[in-house]
């Protein structure tokens, strides 16, 4: 359903303006099943992140990145920030934009880790978090040099279970993307996450359920380190089937048939007289092959 | 059309009225910035004034009526009217099945004082732009018959299901219409059957024209130039408001999926799309979709079952039309007053150039005015209420 044609090789002459923006949204809400189980594991998690994005930094002078936290109550960006940081200095010997970027997450993140400790939230909003990443590249789209070319990708980095309830936020953050050639990566750490893999499918990006934890780092420099163009060369993890099937909006479950209504396309398992969305009351069903007959006036 | 990107082009979007005297100096004696001003904010208008939850019809049957008579070979469009035309309708077509995933257009030509459908109503947007592809080499001929058109249209859209939201586009580059008939009566039969008519005029204003579309509760403009023809034409993708008559319904419909059989290999196939066309024969394939009915396999989506009648559908085909039903809600403008130091999505920072912010009524975050628009134009939801747990499903529940 979505035909992207290939980039036509311009990476000789153009490439020197061309340049690639990673936004990572790493879900750092300890309502996570993982996290609950072993709250360790997200040390682990933000160290391999901040390797690979440093990674990205690397590749070219001109990448840009952008790190977001997604919480249990709030999703906001933890790298770049609005603050000054004259004092960040070289520590033995690193690059001080390497330094820069551990540093300032770092620090963000434990802010926003000891932000809210109230109550258990087990959904991570990721769709909300998406949104903002996508508002955030509409803007250096908008204010990029003329001429520039700014290729943008979206990388989600969650342990957390796929939630209908955000069905509708998630559809319309996937067909914006795909309106805005934006790919979005998904890298799964715990459970398989069938609405976040249409995402990647409607927008040309990879999905990967990360089979062993310590080797996360691995993973994402094989599978997500290369450039959206340069992935059709490389030998990746084969495509999965991606289960496009409805889930009603009554029961939330998935079907092979069901009830649509005509005013406002909400999909139901059964026949109902009345459409709980739009309180649109149905004619019953026409009988199959029963004409009426006219009754004759008296 | 080269520089569609290009903003400058949208001299339109305030309709050319008297924008002069809204353009000002800035502080350094330029005028792009408040041109763009004015654009910017045109949009914002427009958006305020679309309202959500009101009755649409989503299942749309729209007839396009084509003028292909002599006046559409006038070069006022470049190269020519009908090449114009064709061109943008092509975009348009992608547009509206992108929208409106689940609706048929079928075409019909006015030439000759005589009505032909050149394409029957369907659903298959490639078959539309083959025949759009041919229509580029039509002779242009003789004077259009409105009257004829609008019977032959209504001819077909009286046989639809009551569910069926009918419409009729009529697209007039001649200034004359020569009917057999009175088009009064064919009007009063449109306006009962509750088909909606809009009119896009080419030339200038025909009275004709105008009683028709407000007889029949549809629109009618004539363009100003190749920008502006675009525009009215993309208004056409927003689904109307349901009209008085139409019925609603529940309607069945299967969600095929593809078997995920890992190992084993996937058998070889017939589809039943390609079964009976001259030109590209079915072949033996693997994959495709199979009717959750009667097993039988199509290479696309969506469709209706050719032997049980079923229409198939993926799910992500109806969600690109949920945000018609469940817009983001509007934004309120108030001025900065250092509320806060950046726009709550696009990390924009605020500064001294920032006269108004946007503020959203359920999150009651702040905004830029660019991300404003690009929520209500693009995104349709709110990066404030989807990351907030207590609004996130604000949309769906109202
Ligand atoms: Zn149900
Ligand atoms: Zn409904
Ligand atoms: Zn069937
Ligand atoms: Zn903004
Ligand atoms: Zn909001």
């Amino acid at each position: 359903m979505n035909i992207v044609l290939p980039e036509e090789s311009q990476q000789d002459a153009s490439s020197a303006e061309e340049t690639s923006l990673l936004v990572i949204i790493l879900d750092s809400n300890p309502g996570q099943k993982m996290l609950r189980e072993s709250p360790h594991v997200l040390t682990h998690c933000v160290d391999s992140v901040i390797v690979f994005a440093n990674t990205h930094l690397m590749q070219k002078v001109q990448n840009k990145l952008a790190i977001m936290a997604c919480h249990s109550k709030s999703s906001q960006f933890i790298y770049p920030d609005q603050g000054k940081h004259g004092d960040i200095r070289q520590v033995d010997g690193q690059y001080e934009a390497f330094t820069a970027v551990e540093k300032i997450t770092k620090k963000n993140l434990a802010k926003v880790l000891t932000s809210d400790g109230s109550a258990v939230i087990t959904e991570s909003l990721l769709a909300g978090a998406i949104a903002m990443a996508l508002c955030y590249i509409a803007r250096l789209q908008r204010t990029k040099p003329p001429g520039a070319k700014l290729n943008c990708r979206i990388l989600v980095v969650t342990g957390s279970s796929c939630s209908t309830s955000q069905y509708m936020n998630y559809m319309n953050v996937f067909f914006t993307a795909q309106k805005q050639n934006v790919v979005i990566d998904v890298c799964a750490l715990d459970q398989h996450l069938n609405l976040l893999q249409q995402g990647c499918d409607i927008t040309n990006g990879l999905y990967l359920k990360v089979p062993q934890l310590q080797g996360l780092l691995q993973y994402m420099m094989w599978v997500f380190l290369p450039e959206p163009p340069i992935r059709e060369k490389l030998v990746l993890p084969p495509p999965l089937k991606v289960d496009y099937r409805a889930a009603c909006f009554c029961h939330r479950q998935l079907i092979d048939i069901g009830y649509v209504c005509s005013v406002c396309l909400s999909i139901f398992c059964k026949f109902s007289p009345i459409c709980t969305t739009c309180h649109t009351v149905f004619k019953m069903p026409a009988l199959p092959a029963v004409k009426p007959k006219k009754r004759k006036k008296m | 059309m080269a520089d569609e990107d290009n903003p400058k082009e949208y001299r339109w979007e305030t309709g050319y009225e008297k924008t002069w005297e809204a353009i000002k100096e800035d502080d350094d004696g330029f005028l792009q910035a408040s041109v763009d001003d004015i654009v910017q904010r045109a949009k914002r208008k427009r958006q305020t004034l679309k309202h959500g939850s009101q009755k649409l019809g989503m299942m749309r049957h729209l007839y396009l009526l084509l003028d292909c008579s002599e006046s559409m070979a006038s070069q006022d469009l470049k190269p020519t009217r009908l090449i114009c035309t064709l061109k943008l309708l092509e975009m348009f077509f992608d547009e509206f099945f992108d929208q409106n995933p689940i609706s048929q257009i079928g075409i019909i030509l006015m030439q000759n004082k005589r009505a032909e459908r050149v394409s029957d109503l369907t659903g298959n947007c490639r078959k539309h732009t083959k025949v759009l592809g041919n229509l580029g080499k039509t002779n242009l001929s003789g004077e259009p018959s409105l009257q004829n058109g609008l019977e032959m249209a209504l001819s077909s859209l009286k046989l639809l299901p009551s569910h069926a939201s009918r419409e009729i586009l009529v697209i007039m580059g001649s200034l004359t219409t020569c009917d057999p008939g009175d088009i009064t009566l064919t009007i009063d039969s449109l306006k009962s059957e509750g088909v909606r008519c809009s009119v896009i005029g080419l030339a200038a204003e025909v009275r004709v024209c105008r009683q028709l579309a407000d007889q029949t509760n549809g629109i009618y403009n004539v363009i100003l130039d190749d920008s502006h023809y675009k525009d009215l034409l993309f208004q056409q993708v927003n689904p109307p408001p349901a009209a008085v008559c139409l019925e609603a319904s529940l309607i069945k419909m299967g969600f095929p999926h593809q078997p995920n059989n890992e190992g084993s290999e996937e058998p070889l196939t017939m589809c039943m799309c390609h079964v009976d066309s001259v030109d590209e024969g079915s072949k033996l394939t693997t994959g495709g979709y199979y009717c959750s009915q009667c097993f039988s396999k199509y290479c696309e989506l969506p469709v209706e079952c050719r032997v049980c009648g079923l229409t198939l559908v993926s799910a992500p085909h109806l969600a690109r039309s949920y945000h018609h039903l469940f817009p983001a809600a509007n934004y309120m403008e108030v001025d900065y007053s250092s509320q806060t130091n950046v726009c709550f999505s696009c990390q924009k920072p605020f500064g001294e150039g920032d006269k108004q912010v946007y503020n959203c009524p359920n999150c009651k975050k702040y905004f830029c005015l660019d991300c404003d628009i690009f929520v209500h134009e693009t995104l349709h939801i709110c990066p404030g209420c989807s990351t907030n747990p207590l609004t996130f499903q604000i949309a769906v529940t109202h």
